[in-house]
C-alpha cells in the first residue's frame, strides 16, 4: 500500500475532524429529512441495527461496506439503516466516508463543503487514472487507520434496476487487495417501490436492508487478483438480491 | 519485439472495447484509451488483462494507473518484457 504525502493525510485527517465536530447537526439533519421529509422507513430497523453494531464491537479488522447502488441516496440511506443517527455520533470511525461521483456533487462550493463534511471524497469516473489512483490510496489509508468506508462496486446506478456484472468497479478489489486484513461487508438495499434506478427513492418508501460480512480470497496475484476480488463481492450482492427477491 | 510491433497488438486488443471507431482509424501513441476510444473504465481493466495475456506479463495495480493513452501502455508492455 503506498503512504500517502503528509499534506494528504493532514487534509484527511481535518475534513475527519471539522465532519466529527459538525456531526451532531448534519447527520441529525439528514436523518430528519429521510424520516420525516421523505418519510423513509427501515424495515427491522432495531434487529439490523442490533446486529451492525454488535458486529462492529466484535470486529476490529478494517471493513469496506460494498453495496448495490440504484439510487443517488444510497449511501446516506445505507450508513442510516446499518447505524441509526446518535450511535455514529460515538463512533464517528464508523460512520462510512463516500465516493461520489464528482460531478454529481462537487462542481458547486456549496454542495462541495457538504460533501466534505460528510465525509466525501470525490472521483472523477474514468478521469485520469492517476487521480483515481489518488482517491483509492486515500480509502486504502483511512480503512488501515480503522475507519469504514462505503463503496458501490457497480460502480454507478444499476440501469436494469439489477445488480450488474458489465461495469465492476476494480478499486473495490483493489482496495480489498491491498488493506491487510479487509473485510468487505456486502450490502443489499431495496425500497419496496424501487422498481428500477432513480434519482432518489419515493417519498413514503420503506427499505429491505440485508448485510453479509465475508473475506473474498484468490489464487491470483496483481491486477487479476483484484478484479477477481471484486467479482466476488458483486456475485456475492447478486445472490442477496435474488434472497431478496425469493422472499418476496 | 518492436515499439510498433507491440502497438499494433494494443490496437488490435483494444479494438473490441471501443465506442469510437471514427477515433481508431486515426490511432497513434496519442490517442487516450478511455477519452478518444470512448472504452468504459471498467473495461480498462480487461484490456490490460488481455495485455498480460498476449505478452506474458504480469501487471500490478500500480503500473495500470499509468496506462491513459496508447502510447502508455505500448511504454509499459515495452518495459515488462524487456
Amino acid at each position: 500500500m503506498t503512504k500517502l504525502p503528509l499534506r494528504t493525510r493532514a487534509a484527511l485527517t481535518l475534513q475527519r475532524e471539522v465532519g466529527r465536530l459538525s456531526a451532531v447537526v448534519w447527520i441529525t439533519s439528514i436523518v430528519f429529512a429521510m424520516r420525516y421529509l421523505m418519510r423513509y422507513r427501515v424495515k427491522d430497523a432495531v434487529e439490523l441495527r442490533r446486529r451492525f453494531r454488535a458486529m462492529m464491537r466484535e470486529n476490529d479488522q478494517p471493513v469496506l461496506i460494498c453495496a448495490n447502488h440504484l439510487t443517488m441516496a444510497d449511501s446516506a440511506v445505507v450508513a442510516w439503516a446499518l447505524g441509526g443517527s446518535w450511535w455514529y455520533l460515538f463512533n464517528y470511525s464508523r460512520m462510512p466516508w463516500n465516493l461520489p461521483e464528482y460531478t454529481n456533487y462537487a462542481s458547486l462550493w456549496p454542495s462541495r463543503f457538504g460533501a466534505w463534511i460528510t465525509k466525501c471524497i470525490p472521483i472523477r469516473r474514468g478521469g485520469n487514472r492517476k487521480d483515481v489512483s489518488g482517491v483509492i490510496q486515500r480509502v486504502q489509508h483511512l480503512l488501515a487507520r480503522g475507519e469504514t468506508a462505503l463503496i458501490f462496486p457497480e460502480a454507478g446506478r444499476s440501469r436494469t434496476g439489477r445488480v450488474e456484472f458489465d461495469s465492476i468497479a476494480h478499486g473495490v478489489g483493489r482496495i480489498m487487495n491491498s488493506v491487510r486484513d479487509c473485510q468487505a461487508l456486502c450490502v443489499y438495499m431495496r425500497g419496496d417501490r424501487q422498481t428500477t434506478w432513480s434519482t432518489v427513492p419515493a417519498r413514503g418508501d420503506s427499505f429491505y436492508v440485508d448485510f453479509e460480512l465475508f473475506r473474498p480470497e484468490s489464487e491470483h496475484s496483481g491486477l487479476r487478483r483484484s478484479k477477481d476480488l471484486a467479482e466476488q463481492i458483486v456475485a456475492r450482492l447478486s445472490v442477496m438480491e435474488q434472497q431478496y427477491f425469493a422472499s418476496r | 519485439m518492436t515499439r510498433e510491433e507491440i502497438f499494433t497488438k494494443v490496437v488490435d486488443i483494444v479494438r473490441p472495447y471501443v465506442k469510437n471507431p471514427e477515433a481508431l482509424e486515426a490511432v497513434d501513441e496519442e490517442t487516450n484509451i478511455l477519452q478518444d476510444l470512448k472504452v468504459n473504465s471498467a473495461r480498462l481493466v480487461d484490456i490490460i488483462l488481455n495485455f498480460e495475456d498476449e505478452f506474458d506479463i504480469e501487471v500490478e495495480d500500480e503500473d495500470a494507473d499509468a496506462v491513459n493513452t496508447v502510447g502508455d501502455a505500448v511504454g509499459l508492455i515495452q518495459e515488462k518484457i524487456s
